[in-house]
């Protein structure tokens, strides 16, 4: 299956997170692109409302293999996730100038339905994972 | 702040859409289940505060830092 969030010609991929992000509560519309190229584990999330708001995200398991959140039942009736393949695991990533210290957020991954396009930011009940895991070991 | 008292079972309305049931009491810890609609955000308290911070420091990388994103993708793992 293509990655959602390959552009094709027609531009950028429309996501929707109905309750927003915490932290920006109104800000619904992003798009989702790949950023440096097709085979990039980054993309970039911008709000189309808020200017300026965009978020870099990264697929996470090109830096954390093992990360395998469990997408909990209240993630799934949001996001009408009828088929668990439709799930798409992106985590945000702080990128500060240095970026050998940007980290990222594993215990609130963004989740998003390929087939609907709506995501949710969740939180992850395990407690095991970190708000700021760098993303190259220290 | 509304105080009600509810025993296990019992529900608490919030507007017309929110629905707060008091499923189970164990000890000292409370089982409660919350419906809501999509729009409307549920979390535990002491994680939306940081979670918004985090958020915060996230959103909006610099140019600098966009530019230097390239650096990190040959650090890998295997």
């Amino acid at each position: 299956m293509a990655p959602v969030d390959e552009t094709e010609g027609d531009g950028p991929t429309e996501v929707h997170f109905s309750a927003g992000l915490p932290g920006f509560p109104s800000a619904h519309r992003f798009t989702l692109a790949r950023w440096g190229g097709p085979d990039s584990p980054f993309s970039l999330l911008e709000s189309t409302e808020v200017d300026g708001l965009a978020f870099v995200v990264a697929h996470p398991n090109e830096f954390f293999p093992d990360y395998a959140p469990e997408v909990d039942d209240d993630t799934v009736e949001r996001l009408d996730l009828t088929d668990a393949d439709d799930a798409v695991v992106l985590v945000i990533v702080t990128v500060p100038d240095d970026v050998r210290r940007a980290t990222a957020n594993l215990i609130g991954p963004v989740i998003l339905n390929r087939r609907t396009l709506q995501a949710v930011q969740a939180v992850l009940a395990d407690a095991d994972y970190d708000l700021r895991t760098p993303l190259v070991p220290a | 702040m509304l105080v009600l008292t509810r025993r296990p079972n019992q529900s608490i309305m919030i507007g017309d859409d929110v629905v707060v049931t008091v499923l189970e009491v164990r000890g000292d810890q409370v089982r409660i289940g919350i419906q809501a609609p999509r729009h409307i955000t549920v979390h535990r308290e002491e994680v939306v505060a940081a979670l918004a911070e985090a958020n915060r420091l996230a959103a909006s990388p610099s140019p600098t830092a966009l530019d230097g994103l390239d650096a990190l993708r040959g650090t890998r793992p295997g």
